[in-house]
């Protein structure tokens, strides 16, 4: 399949990328690591006037803790992700998130950012991320603005990044000792596969044998965006961590979706998944919390 | 416009001009006449398309040759030695790890990949690697068996390889 023809531009910087895209304006596309964006050209849905390649733009592609913090640019691929000893070691369910995503093809090239951006609402990086309690750094070219991942989202395919806008990093908090996270996918095979349900769970806990201090739950697939399970944080908060009560937070997390019918699964079916895969998800990051 | 870029393919630097919306698939099999690459799905799904870009598998399909400029892709066409076929290749002629053989350069390419970084793999992560690769002849058993074969027959890396 031909690709739509496009203006090609390799800015090396953040500014001169922002520039382009505020010069061209929304028919300029920025092009990372190709993976939907390309395709999408393919199947002609999209026809972008222009692409912007970040692929020359090395700032994009730190991946560095610094002072209790985890900088990554957007243009780390999902390979580098679930191989990097930072990652895999200070935020295993990001490592494991990153690991689930289409194919070992597919991981070296296809971005964090782009699998931020592109804003579907079965995708395997932004449930983690928001678990880790994500922020985004974007940058345009009239400034720059930081908000907390969660609010980056608005439905399927849309977030609010503006067309002269590049989402260039996300900055995630080194978790304090006593937490751990956990990521669930299910799918009906185990690689090129699009979540049926997935779902990231973040737990802090109040010393060796103590409660629950801090929980954050996000769920994929079953709304319009990922979204936070906050009737099942409340049934954790202040309590001691059994099997029963992960049973409860699973049950409770189905008042805070809205699955649909379609061809990957029915809506009854995701919402028994729901619970099982929270319960699951809490499993793991407690033993996260308690190795 | 056609843009001039500058890259190695299977060990080879070469210069060609391309266009910005030609795929490096594309590039190889129809500027360069490596059709050992082969093109199938042209939607990153199938992984026949499969070529190593600094080392790394990825799909043919959706890299644009521009984005190839300065970097080393290695095809099915790069793996012959001058004593012949590359071990792991005669482990899938052994093994009888081809059947219509359209995803085989795609499967040696991942494999190779995988033995580069991990030289005695378990069967797991054979098949692990080798995800992104779809055949739809042999149910994958004889290609796992090849891997292993060419993992057992492959020397422990010396110091300083």
């Amino acid at each position: 399949m031909l690709l739509p023809k496009f203006e090609f531009h390799e800015p090396r910087s953040v500014e001169d990328a922002c520039q382009i895209l505020a010069e061209i304006g929304p028919e300029a596309k920025p092009l990372a690591g190709g993976t939907d964006l390309l395709v999408n050209m393919k199947k002609k849905l999209i026809s972008p006037k222009a692409l912007v390649s970040l692929a020359r733009v090395e700032t994009l592609k730190t991946l560095e803790p610094s002072g209790g913090k985890l900088m990554m640019g957007s243009c780390v691929t999902a390979a580098r992700l679930a191989e990097s000893k930072t990652v895999t070691e200070s935020f295993p369910a990001l490592a494991k998130a990153g690991q689930s995503l289409g194919s070992p093809l597919i991981r070296n090239l296809a971005t964090l950012g782009g699998n931020v951006i592109s804003a579907r609402p079965a995708a395997d990086l932004p449930p983690a991320l928001m678990a880790y309690g994500g922020r985004v750094i974007l940058k345009g070219a009239y400034g720059e603005r930081r908000l907390p991942l969660r609010d980056f989202f608005q439905g399927p395919g849309q977030t609010v990044l503006r067309a002269d806008e590049i989402l260039t990093a996300l900055v995630l908090d080194e978790p304090a000792p006593g937490s751990g996270a956990g990521y669930m996918k299910l799918g009906v095979r185990q690689a090129l596969e699009i979540s049926l349900v997935n779902v990231a769970a973040f737990l802090a806990m109040d010393g060796r044998d103590g409660a629950v201090k801090k929980a954050r739950i996000v769920l994929g697939s079953v709304a319009p965006t990922p979204v936070r399970a906050y009737s099942a944080e409340e049934v954790l908060m202040g309590e001691r961590p059994t099997e029963a009560l992960f049973s409860r937070a699973g049950e409770a997390a189905l008042k805070d979706i809205a699955p649909i019918d379609d061809f990957r699964a029915s809506a009854d079916y995701k919402r028994a998944m729901v619970a099982v895969l929270t319960r699951r998800a809490l499993r793991e990051a407690l033993e996260g919390a308690r190795p | 416009m056609k843009k001039l870029i500058s890259l190695t393919i299977n060990n080879r630097p070469c210069e060609v001009a391309v266009e910005p919306r030609q795929t490096l698939l594309d590039l190889l099999r129809n500027d360069l006449g490596l059709t050992g690459t082969k093109k199938c799905c042209d939607m990153g799904e199938c992984g026949s398309c499969t070529v190593l870009l600094d080392g790394n598998p990825v799909n043919a399909c959706l890299v644009l040759a521009v984005q190839a400029r300065g970097r080393h892709v290695v095809t099915i066409e790069g793996m012959e030695t001058e004593e012949g076929l590359d071990p792991l290749q005669k482990a899938f002629v052994e093994h009888g790890a081809v059947q219509c053989g359209f995803c085989t350069p795609g499967m040696i390419l991942s494999a190779r990949s995988l033995l580069e970084r991990n030289p005695h793999p378990e069967e797991n992560e054979i098949r692990m690697a080798l995800s992104g690769n779809l055949c739809r002849c042999t149910g994958y058993q004889k290609i796992v068996e090849a891997v292993q074969a060419a993992s057992e027959s492959r020397p422990l890396r010396k110091e300083g390889d």
